[in-house]
């Protein structure tokens, strides 16, 4: 069913570069986000939901509850972006919606593929169509940062797939399916598991956004269009998330987990320090969305690397990330409209400028620091006590003062952008606020989530995080 | 033969070190692809000849022929010439070098068992330490590609020591994803080359905090 799905995907990409008009390229866009719909439809309620299709793909409950949420955020990219670019000619506007869609094709076959070895192809792929995204508006710097991201990706993917290699020589190069290299690398030989892992961690860092290679992400994330900065730091950071905590849970079953859980606490620690840290220091707020990023991977990767409940909440957490970090790409997509710019200590007001795009950022940074009732408040809380269970005091309290940083740096920024006298010329653009009450919708449904989680989603989380 | 291969693979990865023109890294990459090749058929004779025909169109095509023609267009276009204009850092690379050989050496000794073929694992690994000494010891970025160059062989001659076997599509998809990187790669730098008059890294400094 899957490569049925796939080609369509693929054709109404690949149509939307030759689309002569605007229309066209909507009328394309709505085409293949209605085949989306379509396929969730069927997982959901036709029957496919858990069923393997073609040799390489399982829809299993991790993959089909990312895909969800790609989707829901995907639909609000495409009607951002649409109103984002209305001063782009259709040369630039068609390449940026194929693109696009390519990316979001390739990240669902990440989503849903059961072999190790098909996961880093799609994972490679995402990587040449983020590169043309993140070279959309052909400045200086959107070079660089495309030259940076891709030569950063590829040379990180080439070292996971040594991981890769050196783990299926593990599993005595039997099978690369994740469902038979679980029981495969049982007894595989301890010396190459590690190192196959943490060279598999490291390349796949760069997707997740967590150190070591966390600074592409944000280069990335920093020249592309923020709605597709938006999809980069959601459905590209769960695909990289996603592929590592597949491989985590192969090697749930082997002597080196303890040591695998170690090293995930250790890069959640760095990726925290380095994302509070650089939370102070920079200057443009898109960036500045992209280290709050890097630090919420580096909680989920401490979830993960701590156990037993933080599992659970690490992909929780993730989830919610999803809903929380797209409204508030989202809502600086608007902010850059009205200010044509993203710099931290010149632009200001927003409140009496768009109240509604000001609330929207404002609620959203009360959600992204996990204060109630936001859902990242449910997942933080219990990564700190497992923490606190299973390491004692003093990670958590190290923990707790980095979130302090965090929570310093995030309140100071969004508050000035919203009431600090703007130094800025103001963009002669009408605010469309129909786009800040979308984005708004996004981090409601968070907000949703952080007071009452439905039993199907708990249930299903349950069984993501059963090892 | 086959021996006689792997050496002057390893020469080849020495003389990178050392090597100060690009026109001489393009030449050593196209070298180190017909090496490839020749091991590739060597080594895996015993494949049904559908998984030879594809490592060997891998090898020839790919390795030996399209890359070094994107590397000397890459070349043509930037008119970029050498490393650098005095050759006082060449000892030091090759000490480098030297010294990645011999610790690929002891890992191998120490890390490899029965199920990898040691030879060619040390030799991966090196290639490896060599692809990663290229990129972080140059500054130019036409080096870096060649280093990244140089990783993806020797993620190929990893495979060979692993023994590992992938059903073709997955191998075609593989090849299609290097080499759409490798192609872009080059785009890439020659558009840096000409809008931003940079072939050096240190001079890519406007994305930062």
């Amino acid at each position: 069913m899957i490569y049925i799905f796939l080609a369509l995907w693929l054709a109404t990409g690949a149509a939307t570069f030759f689309a002569r008009s605007r229309r066209a390229v909507h009328l394309l866009c709505a085409l293949h986000m209605g085949i989306h719909a379509l396929f969730a439809a069927r997982l959901l309620f036709g029957g496919a939901f858990l069923a393997t299709s073609g040799a390489f793909f399982t829809f299993d409950e991790a993959g089909t509850v990312f895909y969800i949420l790609m989707i829901v955020v995907a639909a609000f990219v495409f009607l951002h972006s649409q109103e984002y670019l209305r001063d782009d000619g259709i040369a630039a506007y068609r390449t940026y919606f194929a693109l696009l869609m390519l990316l979001i094709t390739a990240i669902t076959g990440v989503y849903f593929a059961n072999n190790i070895a098909v996961t880093w192809i799609l994972l490679e792929t995402t990587t040449l169509c983020g590169a043309g995204i993140i070279y959309h508006r052909h400045s200086e710097a959107a070079l660089e940062a495309t030259w940076k991201y891709l030569f950063v990706c590829s040379t990180g993917i080439a070292i996971a797939y040594l991981g890769i290699l050196l783990l299926s020589a593990a599993a005595s190069n039997r099978s690369l399916d994740y469902s038979e290299l679980q029981w495969l690398i049982a007894e595989g030989n301890p010396l190459y598991l590690k190192t196959a892992f943490l060279l598999i961690l490291t390349g796949y860092s760069c997707k997740m956004e967590i150190f070591p290679l966390y600074t592409i992400g944000v280069d990335a994330n920093f020249a592309a269009p923020a709605p597709a900065s938006a999809m980069i730091s959601t459905g590209l950071v769960n695909a990289g998330f996603l592929a590592i905590f597949r491989v985590y849970r192969l090697f749930a079953s082997t002597e080196v987990f303890p040591w695998v859980r170690h090293v995930l606490l250790i890069i959640g620690m760095l990726s925290l320090t380095v994302g509070a840290l650089f939370l102070r220091r920079t200057n443009n707020y898109k960036r500045f969305l992209s280290y709050s990023t890097v630090e919420n991977m580096g909680i989920a990767a401490i979830g993960l690397g701590i156990g037993g409940i933080g599992v659970w909440a690490a992909v929780f957490h993730v989830v919610c990330h999803t809903l929380i970090k797209s409204s508030l790409f989202l809502q600086i997509a608007v902010v850059r409209q009205v200010y044509n710019g993203y710099r931290i200590n010149r632009i200001g007001d927003y409140i009496n400028i768009n109240k509604v795009g000001a609330i929207g950022l404002l609620a959203g940074m009360v959600a992204v620091l996990a204060f109630p009732p936001s859902p990242l408040f449910v997942s933080e809380l219990m990564i700190l006590s497992q923490t606190i269970a299973s390491t004692g005091w003093w990670l958590a309290a190290v923990m707790v003062l980095l979130l302090c940083i965090v929570i310093y740096s995030i309140c100071y920024r969004v508050i000035k952008l919203c009431y600090q006298p703007n130094q800025d010329e103001l963009h002669l653009s009408k605010i469309n606020r129909r786009l800040s009450y979308g984005a708004l919708s996004l981090l409601m449904a968070a907000i949703v989530l952080g007071l009452w989680q439905p039993a199907p989603l708990r249930a299903i989380i349950d069984r993501i995080a059963t090892l | 033969m086959l021996l006689s291969l792997i050496i002057l693979y390893v020469l080849t990865l020495i003389y990178l070190s050392i090597v100060e023109r690009f026109r001489n890294y393009a030449s050593l990459i196209a070298f180190q692809g017909w090496i490839l090749l020749g091991i590739a058929l060597l080594r895996l004779h015993s494949l049904d000849w559908i998984e030879l025909s594809f490592v060997i169109l891998e090898t020839l095509i790919f390795k030996a022929l399209i890359v070094p023609a994107i590397l000397q267009r890459v070349i043509r276009k930037t008119k970029i010439n050498r490393v650098r204009t005095s050759g006082s850092a060449q000892f030091n690379s090759l000490l480098l070098s030297v010294t990645a050989l011999v610790v690929s050496a002891l890992v191998t000794y120490y890390v490899a068992d029965s199920s990898v073929h040691m030879i060619f694992f040390g030799v991966a690994l090196y290639a490896l330490l060599s692809g990663l000494i290229l990129i972080v010891l140059r500054s130019r970025i036409f080096t870096h590609m060649v280093g990244f160059l140089v990783i993806e062989n020797g993620v190929f001659l990893f495979s060979m020591a692993i023994g590992v076997e992938m059903p073709i599509l997955i191998n075609t998809a593989i090849l299609l994803d290097i080499l759409i990187s490798v192609l872009m790669l080059g785009l890439f730098m020659t558009r840096v080359d000409r809008e931003i008059h940079a072939d050096d890294s240190d001079s890519l400094t406007h994305v930062k905090d």
